[in-house]
């Protein structure tokens, strides 16, 4: 019987042994569970962490070409080169680094030890195709170096409208002209995509399902022609060498569409080599420095009073013989001046005729001319940066101010300011905006639909003189001031030229009154006389050379060339009489840029 | 019965396979997607990079230089050579809308 019950007895042993299998598979079990159920989110989303990645897929910025479809800026794709300091264990390899991409090796040893426990750090970014051959040719170990693509912008006409353009700083964002104006619309929109990774991080799988595409940039069709803006540019750097100024602009504009044709400032930088700009060089003086016009103020008084109907053109001023005492200021004309015609005073730029102009208006109509006129208000350029001149309210003005607005003075304008006014006198009457932008096209040159894109709708154009006032001022004061006046020297050969010169004192800094060295010189022309197509203004602020520095003798000539080049460029025919038929010159050599 | 339970396997099996395939099937169409977008994307900076290089190489300060300092054998007018407007086709190919506006 015992036997019998000792042949089925278990021994505690089997039971310890039973009981240990059954425990391991309850805490197998439930530990199952707890990864299948009640972790189950917690794990799921660690393995996503490490396996799937988001990566930035960076829009391409758009283009910015030139009126006839020449590259101003573009952008291509460049390696930047990064280490991981924690790998980093050959420390030669540091310095042939250094050697090839031109570091300086302290330097960036520094950096290197600042930054020893960290994962990323950057070497250089945007490496020339130069350096990146170098850096390749060195072999470095992938576990420490390694290459990131980023997008550089290209400027392929150099130093060529660097102020209109502006450039994209190290982050792709743009600084200064229209790179910034117009950023929203050049970046474009970045898309992502997400990458699934093996345990070692190489990528086993680009997901596309999840992937969002970028938006890349538009492009951008600017009124600017690069061959103008050459044209201006070369006339300011022999400028800068012949009269050595502080600073010089020119500006270029197309009369019947205020388009800017060409806008261009002195001294100017390299867009491909922004490392070297100069904080004077950076500011562009055509929209962003303000001065007294002048003479060149002139002919909008003259306007104005003809349009109120309290001047005639046939009237007669008596110029004082070159003193008049207005209140308590006596007034001083550059020579002495009997009886002068309204034309005359502004072809002999008479301040006591002006001054007498202005008594009749009064001090409520000239501030009701400048205004009018788009002075002491933004002309909406579509820069960034653009002053608004400095108006004083009507309540500060005085007796001075009756004499001295009149001639320019109390008044400081912007270039882009004066030269859009100049053009509502040559486009009978009607004053525009400056116009930058011609249109918005795709990455690919396509347009994006038939309706013009909101930037470039046609432009609000307002009357401010009868066409009879403007067409009597452009072809009669202002061609006579060309070819018997101030603007002698800006006479062309087979255009009938018209044009105002200015020459404005500037307040001495340390007297505080006007200065007799310092002056702004500026001539604005434009051309052909009867059917004006082209206006060029140029301001030379501080010529330090020569014997005077009247606007005539300054900015006139260079005007007169950037004019000549410009309507030969667009072929405009000549309107002078007494020349050649064109038919007649069909057989003259072609040249590659005429 | 063991026919029929041969069979039950068999189609689960070739199922697999099938599946198997398909899957392998789309991944090798995914990774020429990428490829392809890959490609795509090395094409536009090559396009971009001779753009810029022929552009460069034509810019207007390279040709004017070059004629004063007569490497190139042409003279400037005196007077316009044409009054026909300038027109660029090569330049202008994709600039429709610009190039109707001017027309009008």
């Amino acid at each position: 019987m015992h036997s019998e019950n000792s042949k089925f007895q278990i021994s505690w042993r089997t039971w310890s042994l039973i009981i240990l299998v059954v425990l391991s598979w309850i805490v197998i079990s439930g530990r199952l569970i707890f990864l299948q159920y009640i972790g189950h989110r917690q794990f799921a989303s660690v393995v996503a962490r490490q396996q799937v990645c988001k990566e930035k897929i960076p829009a391409r910025p758009g283009d910015i070409l030139d009126r006839n479809g020449r590259l101003l800026a573009t952008t291509i794709v460049t390696n930047s080169l990064y280490m991981i300091p924690q790998e980093l264990k050959n420390q030669k390899n540091v310095s042939e680094v250094c050697t090839v991409l031109s570091i300086n090796q302290e330097y960036f040893q520094d950096r290197l030890k600042k930054n020893q426990d960290k994962m990323f750090l950057w070497v250089k970014r945007r490496l020339t195709d130069d350096e990146l051959a170098g850096v390749r040719s060195l072999n470095l170990p992938d576990k420490a170096w390694g290459f990131r693509q980023e997008y550089r912008r290209k400027y392929p006409q150099g130093a060529l409208a660097a102020h209109a353009l502006g450039l994209r700083d190290i982050d792709g964002k743009g600084q200064g002209g229209i790179e910034e104006a117009f950023d929203h619309l050049i970046c474009g929109q970045n898309g992502h995509r997400f990458l699934v990774r093996d345990a070692h991080g190489r990528v086993i799988e680009v997901r596309n399902d999840a992937r969002e595409a970028a938006r890349n940039g538009e492009t951008l069709v600017v009124t600017l022609d690069s061959i103008i803006q050459l044209y201006a540019e070369r006339e300011l750097e022999s400028i800068l060498e012949k009269w050595r100024p502080k600073s010089a602009c020119a500006i270029v504009m197309d009369v019947k569409t205020c388009e800017v044709l060409a806008l261009a400032s002195v001294p100017t930088f390299n867009l491909n080599h922004p490392e070297n700009i100069s904080e004077t060089a950076w500011k562009n003086t055509a929209i962003a420095s303000i001065y007294e016009p002048g003479s060149t103020l002139k002919p909008f008084i003259v306007a104005a009073a003809l349009e109120r109907g309290l001047l005639k053109t046939e009237e007669q001023f008596d110029c004082e013989r070159g003193e008049y005492q207005m209140g308590k200021r006596l007034l001083h004309d550059h020579h002495s001046y009997g009886m002068l015609s309204v034309t005359d005073i502004l072809v002999k730029s008479s301040n006591i005729g002006m001054a007498k102009i202005g008594e009749r208006l009064t001090n409520a109509g000239l501030y009701e001319a400048v205004t009018a006129f788009g002075f002491g208000q933004k002309t909406g350029v579509q820069l960034p940066g653009e002053l608004t001149g400095i108006v004083r309210p009507l309540e500060k003005w005085n007796i001075y101010s009756t004499g001295s607005i009149p001639m320019g003075q109390e008044i400081a304008v912007t270039p882009i300011q004066l030269i859009t006014a100049h053009v509502a006198l040559a486009n009978q009457g009607k004053l525009l905006n400056p116009r930058l932008i011609r249109d918005q096209i795709d990455h690919n040159y396509y347009p994006r639909s038939h309706e013009e894109p909101e930037q470039v709708r046609p432009l609000v154009s307002t009357p401010v003189i009868s066409e009879e006032v403007a067409d009597w001022l452009v072809s009669v004061p202002m061609v006579e001031t060309v070819s018997r006046g101030t603007g002698m020297k800006a006479q062309l050969e087979g255009y009938t030229v018209f044009g105002k010169t200015g020459t404005a004192q500037k307040p001495d800094p340390q007297t505080g009154r006007y200065s007799s060295q310092l002056h702004v010189s500026s001539f604005i022309c434009g051309a052909p006389a009867h059917d004006p197509r082209v206006l060029v203004l140029v301001v030379v602020n501080e010529p330090s050379v020569g014997p005077n520095h009247y606007g005539g003798t300054i900015a006139g000539p260079p005007a007169a060339e950037i004019l000549n080049k410009t309507l030969m460029y667009l072929r405009v025919p000549f309107d002078k009489s007494g020349q050649k038929p064109l038919r007649q010159m069909t057989d003259r050599p072609r040249n590659a840029l005429r | 019965m063991l026919f029929r339970f041969g069979s039950a396997i068999l189609l689960a099996v070739a199922i697999s396979l099938i599946g198997i395939g398909l899957e392998k099937e789309s991944l090798k169409l995914k990774r020429q997607v990428s490829r392809q977008h890959y490609q795509l994307e090395v094409l536009i900076n090559a396009h971009a990079k001779m753009k810029l290089a022929t552009q460069r190489a034509g810019s207007p300060g390279q040709v004017l230089n070059s004629i004063e300092r007569g490497e190139l054998d042409v003279k400037s007018n005196r007077r316009p050579a044409s009054t026909n407007r300038r027109e660029m086709p090569l330049l202008q190919w994709h600039l429709n809308r610009s190039s109707k506006a001017n027309k009008k």
